[in-house]
């Protein structure tokens, strides 16, 4: 199994979120180099569109969203190439990304973001490797498993979600509370 | 399964196949060093990957232009393109016909290889964006099996066909112009006489005069359905084309009877190719050679070729099927429900509409900015598998049509689209502006045309109701430079992106250009009133339709007021918007809408639009290299027989470039192009060496003659591919003294 392509998303603990706020931010991540090990090469705005991608950071590794789809705001980590390292790296390392982004923005004065580590959702966008069928689930779940104890502890409960035609997805109930800060500390 | 290759196996039917295979081997080439940029540009933009704003490496944070440091290193894309940079992929939906299964392929190409999004243009393709080239492949691939090319796509070629969304249920149509669209499609689809353009070539078809969805006089050929006599044809026009000189087109044929609109696209395509501009791309569209030579002088141009055409059994084989591309509704026809809900009327006021077919309405989806998403996409298609079934059309106003639903399920459909966030009422009215990608993505943006679109959309969509009928029924359109993508001369309240230095900074404009008219296929072009500053546009926009309120005479139209009045009088109404405050009083002025940088041109690259000028003969020298580069492999692997046959078909291959070179029409067939080989290159001593005269020329002629490839073994074969080795490099070396005498020729 290729360790890219994999997708993690952690909510929002407020529901509306005022996406224009995103766009100057991420454009100031691009001239900070805010991520370091990361190219960072702009930024694609689809506030305009119900229920979708909400604003991107587009990098050359990996992509962030300000994601609203479900109507469900959150922080979308998706890597899309270039990862350096085994399975369970990968996994660990997707996860890592996504709530050290979460961290950077509850950082952001202006935007005052609250994330939520209760429920984590994790997807793979590769239907030729990881179709969304049990046996995905079965060939995933043990990295998962190692995964979310890293970061949230050992009371993660898991459900694969969607369907055929959708992505590989796996909806993560952490049974934890922690904030982002801590859940990061922690690991 | 380890590849999408091998997964999808023969559901990628042939030329698909080999022709990716052969795009996925150029990929490997071009990181080997082994093809030139400018060939390779070409190439990928005629397999419809194209290039995006930054490619070249650089970007503008809003301090100045900064390194992009792609891990690629020097590995280029093409000439300042780089290889890791982000790229689009146009895909081509012929007259925007798309089935459910194929929109659930797009939507997943969507989330893997982009951001989610599909993009649907104003020429009925969808886009999608921030794709690394490498990837090009198997989307190709996955979009092949269900019946999808972006081959020709972009780059000098015959882009997507398109036609009215409602050809076929319209109820003012002549008659259905898709079983027409789709056979020039197919015809002209990698056809040897479209190879050689030095520009891009648009067609377009309307099923009748007088309304709007074909917009064929903007095109570089258009046809409009007529019925003569009983006989169906169309009124044929060529040279049209918007841009910074938008051109409207002339007539070459009052009425081309069905049975000639092929060989007449082919003729008209050869005169192209012939005669069109080839160094200048700025000059290199269809529409200057026309205004050269004259349209009388031109047609006599085309007719010539037309008698000069060899018959071609596909001009007239697509006729005895007509019915071929047909929809068939899966719903029986209903009525409209009287009682339906208030939420449904508002929408079916402007989204709905009858067609032809008693008891069946098209459904327009309207899409914010011709955008939606991989789970809408899925989403959508389901509701074309319940109600319509696989009729649905993207629209050259960036929405989605739904044709073939029955009045008896059209609330239940609008409930469903309500659920999906995707029952915006309003199409066709002033909410329903298109757009050009602008500084969004696209190299040449000028301007953020989406930024100020989305701003009016989200301004006007919350006074709509309010709004006068006269004012609603407005079209608005932004292009983000004069290359007219957005389409705005054709509507009624235009954009165009411009800059403009203020105080030693540079701040984002839009020419506005009103009274374009959409209607009759876009029959006028609107007049430039002057450049607004971005963030006035909204205010522009008030104040244009504020004055013709109060100003019309009755009912007149917007075009008809514009017409009265003129320009003149609109730049008084825009006058006190027209200069931006200092940088100092306010800075907002001088950055773009939806874009916190401070404005600047430097991040605008060369576009891909024009592609680049590579002659179809050395396409062709490229393409006999790489055959004889797989036959040195096969021989090398131990297969002698494939080997020679191979160094055989690198000679022809390249024979055949030449022979076409000369204009001359030949076919695929080995025997044909060796035919005209020996009559137009070895009779003529044109392809002999200067000392070894036509030693080189005979290796193809005796390997033709004798079949010796045929049980060649190890010997033998690498003989062949010595000698075919050898013939390359004389067809180089007579291509070059081919282009020394033209050029010789014309300095003189």
């Amino acid at each position: 199994m290729e360790p890219t392509k994999f997708q993690v998303k952690v909510y929002t603990k407020t529901g509306e979120i005022e996406l224009e706020k995103l766009v100057p931010v991420f454009h100031q991540w691009i001239r900070e180099k805010k991520i370091p090990d990361e190219l960072l090469i702009d930024v694609a705005d689809y506030a305009h569109v119900p229920q979708g991608p909400g604003v991107v950071l587009i990098g050359h590794q990996s992509d962030y969203y300000l994601d609203v789809a479900d109507d469900r705001p959150g922080l979308l980590y998706s890597r899309k190439r270039g990862f350096d390292g085994d399975f369970q790296a990968g996994i660990d390392d997707a996860f890592r990304r996504a709530l050290l982004a979460c961290k950077m923005l509850e950082e952001e004065s202006g935007l005052d973001f609250e994330f939520e580590t209760s429920e984590v959702l994790f997807r793979v966008q590769d239907r030729l490797h990881a179709p969304n069928e049990e046996s995905t689930y079965e060939a995933y779940e043990p990295a998962l498993r190692r995964a979310t104890s890293i970061f949230f502890g050992d009371s993660a409960s898991f459900e694969r979600v969607g369907g055929p035609r959708e992505p590989f997805a796996v909806r993560i109930k952490t049974g934890a509370n922690a904030s982002v800060d801590e859940t990061l500390a922690r690991a | 399964m380890t590849s999408w290759k091998e997964q999808l196996g023969d559901r990628i039917p042939e030329p698909l196949a080999g022709e990716v295979d052969l795009f996925e081997g150029q990929i490997e080439l071009k990181k080997q060093g082994k093809l030139d940029d400018k060939i390779f540009a070409e190439t990928r933009l005629r397999r419809g990957v194209y290039g995006q704003r930054y490619d070249n490496g650089l970007r503008d944070d809003g301090t100045g232009q900064k390194p992009l440091d792609f891990p690629c290193g020097d590995l280029t894309k093409g000439p300042d393109t780089v290889w890791d940079a982000p790229g689009m992929m146009r895909i081509k939906i012929p007259f925007g016909k798309m089935t459910a299964d194929q929109l659930d392929v797009l939507s997943e190409l969507a989330e893997e290889n982009s951001d989610s999004i599909l993009h649907v243009t104003t020429r009925q393709d969808i886009q999608l964006h921030f794709i690394h080239i490498e990837e090009s492949p198997d989307m190709m691939r996955r979009l092949a099996a269900v019946g999808i090319t972006t081959r020709e796509a972009c780059g000098n070629s015959v882009r997507n066909v398109t036609a009215c969304e409602y050809a076929g249920v319209c109820t003012t149509q002549a008659f259905d112009v898709t079983p027409y669209a789709n056979a020039i499609t197919q015809y002209l689809l990698g056809h040897p006489d479209v190879q050689d353009f030095g520009r891009k070539f648009k067609i377009a078809f309307s099923g009748c005069e007088d309304n709007p969805c074909g917009l064929v006089t903007f095109h570089d050929l258009g046809a409009v359905a007529h019925v003569r006599d009983g006989k169906r044809g169309f009124r044929v026009v060529v040279g049209g084309g918007l841009g910074a000189v938008p051109v409207q087109a002339k007539v070459l044929a009052e009425f081309c009877p069905e049975e000639e609109l092929l060989p007449l696209a082919q003729a008209v395509s050869r005169v192209f190719a012939r005669l069109g501009e080839k160094q200048s791309r700025a000059r290199a569209r269809i529409k200057f050679l026309v205004q050269k030579v004259g349209i009388e002088e031109f047609k006599r141009l085309v007719a010539e070729e037309r008698e000069g055409l060899r018959p071609d059994e596909r001009w007239t084989a697509f006729l005895d099927d007509l019915h071929s591309t047909d929809e068939k509704p899966i719903r029986e026809p209903g009525a409209l429900p009287s009682d339906a809900p208030l939420g449904f009327q508002k929408w079916a006021k402007h989204n709905l509409k009858p067609q032809a077919q008693e008891g069946y309405y098209t459904a327009i989806v309207k899409l914010p900015l011709g955008d939606f998403t991989s789970t809408q996409g899925r989403a959508l298609a389901d509701l074309a598998r319940e109600f319509t079934g696989d009729a649905m059309r993207c629209t050259v106003e960036q929405n989605l049509a739904f044709r073939w639903l029955s009045g008896a399920d059209a609330v239940a459909f609008y409930q469903r689209l309500d659920a999906l966030h995707m029952a915006e009422p309003g199409a066709g009215t002033i909410t329903d502006m298109t757009s050009c990608p602008g500084t969004d993505t696209c190299k040449l943006g000028i301007s953020a045309s989406r930024g100020v679109t989305g701003e009016l959309r989200k301004r006007l969509t919350l006074v709509e109701d309010q709004l006068d009928p006269a004012v609603q029924r407005l079209r608005m359109k932004a292009s983000g430079c004069f290359n007219s993508c957005g389409q705005h001369h054709a509507a009624d309240i235009g954009f165009t992106g411009v800059s403009r230095q203020v105080g030693g900074r540079k701040v984002p404009h839009f020419n506005v250009v009103l009274g374009g008219q959409w209607t009759e296929n876009a029959k006028s072009y609107g007049l430039v009133v002057g450049a607004v500053p971005s963030k006035n546009i909204p205010k522009a926009v008030e104040l244009i339709t504020q004055h013709y309120l109060e100003n019309r005479e009755g009912d007149e139209s917007f075009q008809a007021f514009i017409a009265r009045v003129g320009k003149k009088e609109f730049r008084k109404v825009l006058a006190p918007i027209q200069k931006p405050p200092s940088y100092e009083e306010d800075p907002s002025y001088y950055s773009d809408w939806g874009d916190p940088r401070e404005y600047g041109i430097g991040d605008i690259g060369v576009g891909e639009c024009a592609g680049e000028i590579v002659p179809f003969v050395e396409f062709g020298l490229q393409e006999a290299e790489q055959q004889l580069h797989d036959a040195q492999d096969a021989l090398e692997a131990g297969q002698a027989a494939a080997a020679a046959k191979g160094g055989f078909t690198a000679m022809v291959t390249a024979a055949k470039a030449l022979v076409r070179h000369l204009e001359v029409q030949v076919k695929d067939d080995a025997d044909d192009v060796v035919s005209n080989f020996r009559t137009h290159l070895y009779d003529t001593e044109i392809f002999h060496d200067p000392f070894a005269k036509g030693k080189f020329a005979n290796y193809l002629l005796k390997m033709h003659g004798d079949k010796s490839f045929e049980d060649a073994n190890e010997e033998t074969a690498h003989r062949a591919l010595d000698e075919a080795q050898l013939f390359l490099e004389a067809a180089h070396a007579c291509y070059q003294r081919l282009t020394q005498a033209a050029s010789a020729a014309a300095a003189e």
